[in-house]
């Protein structure tokens, strides 16, 4: 029986077209409020119009205006100060490109990561990339690879990635199994080899001390080593994945309902879980080669992304990964000039930013029973 | 659209679920999937919908074997209301319906398009659901939740609609919604239903046809009245039922009883004179402590007379709405006269059954053991301006005993006369 008397609410409903509007207005703004945070970010330094400025030999503090930063982006320039256009295309410019590449590929495999899991609270590391990267580096520096001549800057990053890769097929074999992929088997799988992987790390580190620093900044994470090669190896990788999640963003929605349900709507719940991972772990795994483990922004940013554009795929997924390139361009905006002329690690920022958002993220799970 | 089902059979493992079975679901049925727990329902409409694979046999829609669809034909023909679909994410209800356009979209970059959002518009308003469109699925009630779920699959647009135990988690109001809803999307779009379902009554009431599935096999398929008999679901299910037809829809309905453990049957002979429906409790509290219980006089339509057929219990019986003949009355004389004791239930009087208290005036004159059941709290049940309550005065005085309770009755009987 459909009960009368309960039509349809007309405020509701407006309510209802509103949200969606706003939620279009949002993802459309993304794009822009990018590209605007890009450029800022490339004068925010010692150098540029942002920043603190600059002491001259007679002590004043003078900083560029953007007009002259503008002339040195484009056509160089020579006088003072020195340097700044090819500081600016050398460094500073691949830095920022990479920050929000990266930050892209985590929040894009995260939320492909979460819809996998069907669990909020998964993120892109959560199948060991992160202790296979770390492991390949320590690796790389201790068999000398990371000192050779030509191959050396490179060396490190791919041997990073395909243990990173190794580890996620090692996971992935042990949370399957005849053609099944099971999801709660795979995490706890994803803990069971980090913590192996993690354990073997600490061995080679105790066995030789000088791999200390190095560790640190897998751990940690930075932009410092930015240059146009790993811009371009992880733009190829954030292109490349971001699409492909975007092509299933249906599929996952459909699939966060349940396999049988996925199923029914005409989608291969096991094909999609198996692409959705190694999309993920590809992404991830580039990202983590160039820049080391980088926390919390693949769990946050698709988290955040959801409370204000809502769990459809469609918006959620391309709004999550354009926010977490400008999450993480500010992030290590921040990096570079908190402490400066010095830097920190741009993971200390975003598990500042994060685990405070993270408890928030907890107890709104416990009281409200949803994310 | 035609379902035909052949010789299935599917294991899990070295565990067999379904073992041969074959059927076939004509155009437009509304058929019902019952079983006790595990016996295979659950899998069987998994099987249905290809999201598992027989090991043996064939099923076929239109004549087409189901592994010559594409996914996405097949989703174009069958729609499933899972047994749950509960999400941690924040989908609105709207999102949730718009899922079933996934089917429909013309390609992977395709937007939305205006057929879309019409189907969903007119699926959520079938289902009511409509004002809530905006809400998240997740804040909704169970019944609401299960009206968006249907609105999903409604929006696919399917031949046939698979429904897994579609009112499980709900309130009789909303199992009734859910079900009215089923019928009218059955009956006026032809969407062919097949639903597993655990309540009889239920699907005794909504079903064209009924496929009792029993460990695997199939048991039977029929018309409910021709599968829901006492004896099948005693043979599938275990328990006793009474099977009585509902006044109001005429299809039938099913009251389970408890399963008693086997007792003595000690045979002792104890009469009842009821009417009413008063007896019923009676015979069985009676019944299932060993005695041979017997009864009368009672109407050919009134309940108790059912009460006793269903027991198994020799009953006096006079033509409907007629008064007691004396012949009727010899004979409900001669079971008081072979029993050790008689219980007279508190069933109401008037002018036609007033020979059922004479008949227990004569019980005591022949020196058994009269109980009247007369509870605190029971109605006026005299129609006879005192005749029955004077009836009844009497034969305290005479030596009846009054008890409150059929419990009480009970003991009373096992301290005095058992």
């Amino acid at each position: 029986m459909i009960r009368l008397g309960r039509r349809a609410d007309a405020k509701d409903l407006d309510e209802f077209q509103r949200l969606r509007s706003k939620r279009l207005l949002i993802l459309s703004a993304l794009p822009f409020i990018l590209a605007a945070t890009a450029l800022l970010a490339i004068f925010i330094g010692s150098l540029g119009p942002i920043g603190p400025g600059v002491e001259t030999e007679t002590g004043e503090r003078i900083r560029m205006s953007f007009g002259d930063a503008f002339d040195a982006l484009i056509h160089g320039h020579g006088d003072w100060p020195r340097d700044y256009h090819g500081t600016l295309w050398d460094v500073r410019i691949p830095r920022v490109l990479l920050a929000g590449l990266v930050g892209a590929s985590l929040a894009c495999a995260g939320t492909a990561m979460q819809a996998v899991f069907r669990n909020p609270m998964a993120d892109p590391y959560i199948v060991g990339v992160s202790s296979g990267a770390s492991l390949g580096a320590v690796a790389a520096g201790l068999a000398g690879l990371s000192v050779m001549a030509v191959i050396g800057p490179i060396v490190t990053p791919l041997l990073a990635f395909t243990i990173a890769l190794m580890t996620v097929f090692l996971v992935y074999f042990l949370g399957t199994s005849k053609g099944k992929v099971y999801v709660d088997t795979l995490l706890l799988s994803g803990v069971a080899v980090a913590i192996f992987l993690d354990a073997t790390r600490s061995f080679l580190i105790y066995y030789d001390r000088q791999e200390f620093h190095r560790v640190i900044f897998w751990l940690l994470g930075s932009f410092a080593l930015a240059s146009w090669t790993s811009m371009a190896v992880v733009g190829i990788a954030v292109g490349i994945g971001a699409f492909t999640v975007f092509l299933f963003s249906r599929d996952l929605n459909a699939l966060l309902l349940g396999e049988e349900t996925a199923h029914n709507l005409g989608t291969d719940p096991e094909f999609l879980k198996t692409l959705m991972l190694i999309v993920a772990a590809v992404m991830t795994a580039a990202a983590v080669a160039f820049t080391g483990v980088i926390g919390f922004v693949g769990l946050v940013i698709p988290h955040m992304a959801r409370l204000v554009v809502g769990a459809d795929h469609r918006i959620l997924m391309p709004s999550a990964t354009l926010s977490g390139a400008v999450f993480l361009i500010w992030a290590d905006a921040l990096a570079r000039t908190v402490i400066s002329p010095s830097e920190l690690p741009v993971g200390i920022i975003t598990a500042m930013c994060g685990g405070p958002f993270f408890v928030y993220l907890l107890r709104r799970h416990r009281i409200r029973g949803g994310a | 659209m035609k379902l035909d089902i052949q010789g299935l059979s599917f294991a899990f493992g070295t565990k067999p679920v379904l073992k041969e079975i074959s059927f076939d679901v004509p155009h437009g049925e509304f058929l019902g999937l019952m079983g006790p727990n595990g016996s295979g329902k659950t899998t069987l409409l998994r099987c249905i919908m290809n999201y598992l694979v027989p090991g043996m046999g064939s099923i076929s829609i239109d004549e087409k074997p189901l592994d010559s669809f594409s996914p996405v034909a097949l989703a174009r023909t069958f729609a499933v209301v899972p047994q749950s679909s509960a999400t941690d994410f924040t989908f609105s209800s709207y999102d949730i319906v718009m899922m079933g356009r996934i089917p429909h979209m013309a390609s992977r970059l395709s937007g939305t398009s205006k057929a879309d959002t019409v189907a969903v518009r007119k699926a959520m308003e079938r289902t009511n659901t409509w004002q809530f469109a905006g809400r998240a699925f997740a804040e909704l009630s169970g019944g609401e939740r299960q009206r968006v779920i249907i609105a999903r699959a409604i929006a696919q647009q399917p031949k046939a609609l698979l429904l897994d135990e579609p009112t499980v988690y709900l309130d009789i109001s909303g199992q009734i919604e859910i079900m009215d809803l089923l019928k009218k999307l059955n009956r006026d779009d032809g969407i062919t239903v097949v639903a597993v379902l655990h309540d009889i009554n239920l699907a005794a009431r909504y079903c064209d046809r009924i496929a009792l599935l029993s460990d695997g096999r199939l048991e039977t398929i029929g018309l409910p009245a021709d599968v829901l008999t006492p004896e099948m679901i005693q043979s599938v299910y275990g328990v006793d039922v009474a099977v009585r037809r509902d006044p109001f829809t005429g299809s039938i309905y099913v009251m389970p009883r408890s399963p008693v453990a086997a007792v003595h049957r000690h045979g002792t002979r104890v009469h009842i004179l009821c009417g009413g429906g008063t007896g019923g409790p009676i015979m069985k509290a009676l019944h299932d402590q060993g005695y041979s219980v017997t009864a009368g006089v009672v109407n050919v339509l009134d309940s108790d007379y059912e009460n006793a057929k269903d027991m198994h219990i020799p009953v006096v019986a006079e033509a409907p709405f007629a008064p007691i003949s004396q012949e009727n009355h010899e004979e409900n004389l001669r079971l008081i006269d072979e029993s050790v004791a008689v219980v007279v239930s508190p069933f109401p009087v008037g002018p036609g059954n007033l020979l059922n208290l004479e008949a227990a005036k004569r019980a005591l004159s022949l020196g058994k053991k009269v109980l009247l059941v007369r509870p605190e709290s029971s109605a006026n049940i005299d129609f006879v301006n005192g005749k029955g309550d004077a009836y009844i005065k009497d034969l305290i005085s005479s030596g009846a005993d009054a008890v409150r309770s059929t419990d009480e009755l009970v003991s009373m009987l096992s301290g005095k006369a058992g």
